[in-house]
């Protein structure tokens, strides 16, 4: 009985999560051993727009749809409807997680033995990702979440939790609650490429978890850098403008 | 004026209204380091917010009127590294304030500290707590 | 928030209040580390802060696998009179400035050498722009007002790479130490700059351009063009110091170049981690600035 349960699972998340042994690629390591997963990334799609609407991003459930509980889809479709003013990126806010790595900005990976950092190009944000510490801290909340990370084999896996209940998914008003908890998955599939999952679960929100993948490209041109996206500065110079 | 342009300078006064303020200089700004006070009520709200987070608190006047006051934190960061945490005071918790009271006579005050009624103390900005409040912390208790 | 009514408040002893809070060693709750403090402004440092046992000599500076004097750890800064307030020398200006030194080391009077339109517009800042301040709008600091910004920073040092993140504003700079040229054009502007590195010995060595001119140097309004050019040097001294100048040149703004030297201190809290500081999402102090602070009120 506990064989069947043990393969079915084994199953399960191999239909969920990627299985980076079975692809085969390698990635070079750090100085300290780590797969190397420095660079920077960034997608060429555009998930932000709409999670469901975006071919291929949502992976579990097999229909592509979020599975909302009841009375959360209500809410959805309300934000939607005013999606243009209630968009917290439209106040320019914090993207949340995994909003941040969906954007149309590139993001840069940094790895020392106990942390990974992760810059973004989108209003100067970063995440740091604790390797060290397996706990999440007590009674406090973040817009991107407290992350902590540790290696599944070439699989960096990233657990977030601590989240406050005030970003969104994508601008299609898909939302979530304080209760929301993501675990991500990053590999390197390829010399230039990155492949990002993320399980979602809230069960103030949604019926069941349900997992999105979205590959990421290498910015290869020499001596690439990050550059700047200032929300709040072009907003002012916006409304300047307008004003004049 | 048109209309519409009219319109765009009310609504970038607005945005201008609601822009945070780190100001670094902001406590002698803003409070009167030689009018400390201490004030009780009841906590209505607390809002965990950059640069300041305040705690909401109505307090009872003596003809019965309600004042509703806020006082100034630190911001989230220093809160979490003296001890708060977000249920560390909920609506409806009596509380005992002690500060610096606002210059422009509102009721606004900067929190040194917080009691609640069950003998917890909850300490927002100390005089050598640089690290915690910024370069600019509440004042040493005032010498002028 | 700006209730002027004037009412009777249930208030209790003032300056004996004041004088109950206990100032040195609080009960800080287990495992919840205090914040390192910092020397600057009015020159406190030391007492009151950081408990535990008194630190040991400084030991020899820690080096990385390249032998490479390893920057990695929790900064603050140090002994720069006041900078974040105002850069150069300056005295306690009525309502807002403790005096301070400042951190200009060069000219030796410790003030910024304006052309006269750049110090009349300085002067301005501080009269009537306060609301300006580019913090105010969570902006980041520009150099080298983010390297005396409140809170402190995290240095870590990947191959190639000397990254600074600072908890205030989230803000970062990214150093390549590969000694790449500048190749972002002119017009091309930044908060903070483009910053390329290389080290000559132990001294990580930074020439940063492209600024645009949004950010001040300090809160005080003190300003430089899209013109700035800063180089900096960053030299650890032992294994809890790094010896921090930077030389900034301006021909828009300034008549000639000028220096500033201070120095970080490590942050050994054990368990110590930067937190998220969100900007935009908060608000409202604005509201509470006296006009004559030329804010908004």
């Amino acid at each position: 009985m506990t064989n069947r349960l043990v393969v079915c699972a084994e199953l399960l998340l191999g239909a969920m999560v990627y299985d980076a042994a079975a692809q085969g690629y390698k990635p070079p390591r750090t100085a300290d051993g780590q797969p190397d997963l420095q660079g920077i990334w960034e997608v060429r799609t555009s998930p932000d727009k709409d999670l469901e609407k975006a071919k291929g991003v949502i992976v579990d459930p097999k229909n592509g749809k979020i599975p909302y509980l009841p009375a959360a889809l209500a809410r959805k479709k309300e934000n939607e409807k005013n999606s243009t003013s209630a968009d917290p990126l439209g106040k320019c806010y914090m993207p949340g997680v995994p909003r941040i790595n969906l954007l149309s900005y590139p993001l840069q990976i940094f790895q020392t033995p106990g942390q990974i950092a992760i810059a973004y190009e989108y209003i100067h944000n970063w995440r740091n990702i604790y390797l060290k510490r397996d706990k999440h801290l007590e009674a406090i909340d973040f817009w991107q979440g407290d992350s902590i990370g540790h290696w599944d084999g070439d699989t960096l896996v990233v657990d977030v939790g601590d989240f406050n209940d005030q970003t969104w998914f994508d601008k299609a008003g898909d939302y979530h609650s304080d209760a929301l908890h993501v675990v991500e998955r990053y590999t390197r599939t390829g010399p230039d490429t990155l492949l990002y999952e993320a399980r979602i679960e809230d069960p103030k929100t949604f019926s069941m978890p349900w997992t999105i993948r979205v590959e990421l490209h290498r910015s290869t041109q020499p001596n690439a850098r990050l550059m700047e996206y200032e929300c709040s500065y072009l907003r002012e110079v916006a409304g300047k403008k307008e004003g004049k | 004026m048109t209309k519409n342009s009219a319109l765009v300078v009310v609504c970038v006064g607005l945005l201008l209204a609601a822009l945070p303020a780190v100001a670094h200089h902001s406590f002698a700004a803003e409070f009167d380091a030689s009018k400390p006070i201490t004030v009780k009520g009841t906590v209505t709200r607390m809002d965990w917010v950059n640069p300041h987070s305040h705690l909401l608190f109505d307090v009872k006047g003596e003809d019965g009127t309600v004042e509703h006051w806020s006082a100034e934190c630190l911001p989230p960061n220093g809160l979490y590294r003296q001890g708060w945490r977000k249920d560390s005071v909920k609506p409806g918790d009596e509380v005992t304030v002690v500060g610096f009271k606002a210059k422009d006579g509102s009721f606004y005050m900067w929190a040194q500290s917080v009691a609640t009624a069950d003998g917890r103390r909850l300490f927002s900005g100390r005089p050598e707590d640089r690290g915690a409040t910024g370069p600019e912390g509440p004042p040493a208790p005032p010498k002028e | 928030m700006k209730n002027r009514r004037k009412c009777s408040l249930v208030v209790m002893a003032a300056l004996a209040a004041l004088a109950a809070v206990p100032l040195a060693a609080q009960d800080t709750p287990a495992g919840v580390p205090p914040e390192g403090g910092r020397g600057g402004g009015r020159g406190g440092r030391g007492g009151g802060r950081g408990r535990g046992p008194a630190m040991p000599p400084p030991g020899p500076v820690p080096r990385t696998s390249d032998g490479r004097p390893d920057l990695s750890g929790y900064w603050n800064a140090g002994n720069n009179g006041g900078a974040v307030f105002e850069v150069q020398k300056h005295d306690a200006k009525s309502r807002s400035l403790p005096a301070g030194q400042g951190a200009i080391v060069d000219p030796p009077d410790g003030l910024i050498p304006y052309q006269d339109w750049a110090a009349a517009k300085a002067k301005d800042n501080f009269d009537h722009h306060l609301a300006d301040e580019p913090e105010l709008h969570c902006y980041e600091s520009g150099l080298p007002n983010q390297m005396y910004r409140q809170f402190g920073f995290q240095i870590l040092q990947p191959a190639g790479y000397v990254v600074m993140n600072w908890e205030f504003m989230h803000a970062y700079r990214i150093i390549p130490t590969d000694n790449r040229p500048h190749t972002l054009p002119a017009s091309t502007k930044l908060f903070q700059g483009d910053s390329v590195g290389h080290w000559d010995g132990d001294t990580l060595v930074v020439d940063t351009t492209n600024f645009n001119d949004r950010t001040w140097l300090d809160s005080a309004g003190n300003i430089h063009t899209d013109q700035m050019h800063v180089v900096e040097r960053f030299t650890m001294v032992n294994d809890r110091t790094i010896n921090y100048e930077a030389t900034i040149e301006d021909p828009k703004a300034y008549t000639k170049p000028w220096k500033v030297a201070f120095s970080f201190n490590r942050n050994a809290q054990p368990g110590y981690e930067t937190m998220e500081f969100a900007c935009n999402e908060g608000n409202t102090d604005l509201e509470h600035y006296e006009t004559t602070e030329g804010g908004k009120k």
